[in-house]
């Protein structure tokens, strides 16, 4: 049984989850090219995050988010494949991230 | 009784801290226990210049037989292929290794340092460090290819940085009670007792391997390390998590990643920046990937067990 503080986090992340998409449904514009292919490409885009103000829109847009799963090279990136993903709580749990997302939902710093 | 002489080449002493610090059998048991006479050791040895060199040549010459040559750091040849940079009783160490070795019915080499090179050998390598018999994953190393102690048997690299204090005393005492003829060694000439299951084995993160949860700080209880903080406990052979360090505990049960330190390659990628303690990735997709596992199935594998992983995997289930 879930405790009153874990129905009101559940129900905010929610929340969050939903104003993601509405940004993105607005056409908010992400990098979601091009992908981070490269070790060092990876770096670079975390450098950036950790160097931006941390908002909800920075890291949309330096983190690439799209509703759909990007197909790269012929890999289907999508959040639930990612190793930063937790199924049940659909989070991605990357530091410089730290948000809710969708399973079908995607980012250029996928990985799996 | 068997003859233990151990010399020290470009080490850090690692290897000796390591061996001093054994408990199944200890230093003191190979002595009282199982017929083991240190002839001489860095931190045990009593004989100092003139007296040392009379006891390597006396090895040397056969006056003293020597049983086992132990050698715990790298071959160091600088510069330009002298030696000087690494001299040891009035001469390089370099050329009382090979003469030393020459006699020795068997010869162990410890740790990363003496088996592969090590640190030490890593590009650019300034001190033209090898291992005794190999560099890195090239045969031949300072002894040659070909090189076999009078036993027959070839260098026996136990490998590590620095290597378990027990498999070093294991493997001398079973040379020192004649029971080398069970010692079988893998294509590294690493003894298979210790070096044919994995890191791996044994981890207690296996089942967020399993489900594909990862770990994403260093001392996370939860979460495995393999995915983000390139732990390369999936394809490293060592049983670091069956013969545990200190009786007690492993780097990946204490929250931090397996450096792959009992393979050739130690340290991966030359330790160029960002390499180390993050998982190397081509598109998302490691470069390195559990061993015998091709990248289409580790793909199908992840999907489908992170589709599958329970509640509980995402959470921290250890209590202190």
């Amino acid at each position: 049984m879930a405790s009153e503080t874990e129905t009101n986090n559940a129900a905010n992340e929610e929340a969050l989850r939903r104003e993601i998409e509405t940004k993105l449904r607005a056409g908010l514009e992400t990098e979601a090219m091009p992908r981070a292919d490269s070790h060092e490409r990876v770096q670079e885009i975390i450098a950036r995050l950790r160097a931006s103000d941390g908002s909800l829109e920075a890291k949309l847009v330096i983190g690439g988010f799209t509703l759909e799963p990007v197909v790269h090279e012929g890999i289907e990136q999508a959040c639930e494949t990612c190793m930063y993903y937790l199924v049940h709580r659909k989070w991605c749990e990357l530091p410089e991230l730290d948000l809710p997302v969708e399973p079908k939902w995607s980012c250029r710093l996928w990985r799996i | 009784m068997a003859n233990l002489l151990w010399l020290q080449g470009g080490a850090c002493s690692g290897n000796t801290m390591s061996f001093l610090n054994a408990e199944e059998p200890s230093a003191v048991d190979l002595v009282t226990d199982f017929g083991i006479n240190v002839l001489w050791h860095p931190s045990l040895g009593m004989e100092l210049g003139d007296n040392l060199q009379k006891l390597l040549r006396a090895c040397v010459s056969g006056e003293i037989a020597l049983d086992i040559f132990a050698f715990e750091g790298t071959v160091v040849n600088a510069p330009n292929g002298t030696g000087d940079w690494n001299r040891f009783a009035g001469r390089p160490m370099k050329e009382w290794v090979r003469e030393l070795a020459n006699v020795a019915q068997f010869v162990v080499a410890l740790g990363d340092c003496a088996t592969w090179g090590g640190i030490p050998a890593t590009a650019p390598n300034p001190t033209e460090s090898q291992g005794l018999q190999f560099l890195k994953r090239e045969r031949g190393g300072f002894l040659g290819p070909d090189f076999t102690a009078k036993s027959g048997l070839p260098v026996i690299n136990i490998p590590g940085c620095p290597a378990h204090p027990d498999w070093i005393t294991q493997i001398l005492v079973a040379v020192a009670t004649g029971n080398a003829g069970e010692i079988t060694l893998d294509e590294f000439q690493r003894p298979k007792t210790f070096f044919t299951s994995f890191t791996q084995t044994g981890c207690t993160r296996n089942m967020h391997f399993a489900y594909k949860v990862s770990a994403t700080e260093f001392g996370q209880r939860k979460g495995c390390l393999f995915y983000d903080l390139g732990c390369r406990g999936p394809m490293t052979h060592s049983p670091c998590n069956r013969i545990l360090w200190n009786r007690q505990s492993s780097k990946t049960r204490a929250g931090m990643p397996c450096l792959g330190c009992t393979e050739p390659e130690f340290p991966f990628f030359d330790l160029e920046p960002g390499t180390v303690f993050k998982t190397q990735t081509v598109m998302g997709v490691p470069k390195d990937l559990p061993a015998g596992v091709d990248q289409a199935g580790y793909i199908k594998l992840t999907g489908a067990a992170k589709a599958a992983a329970p509640a509980w995997a995402e959470e921290d289930i250890f209590v202190v």
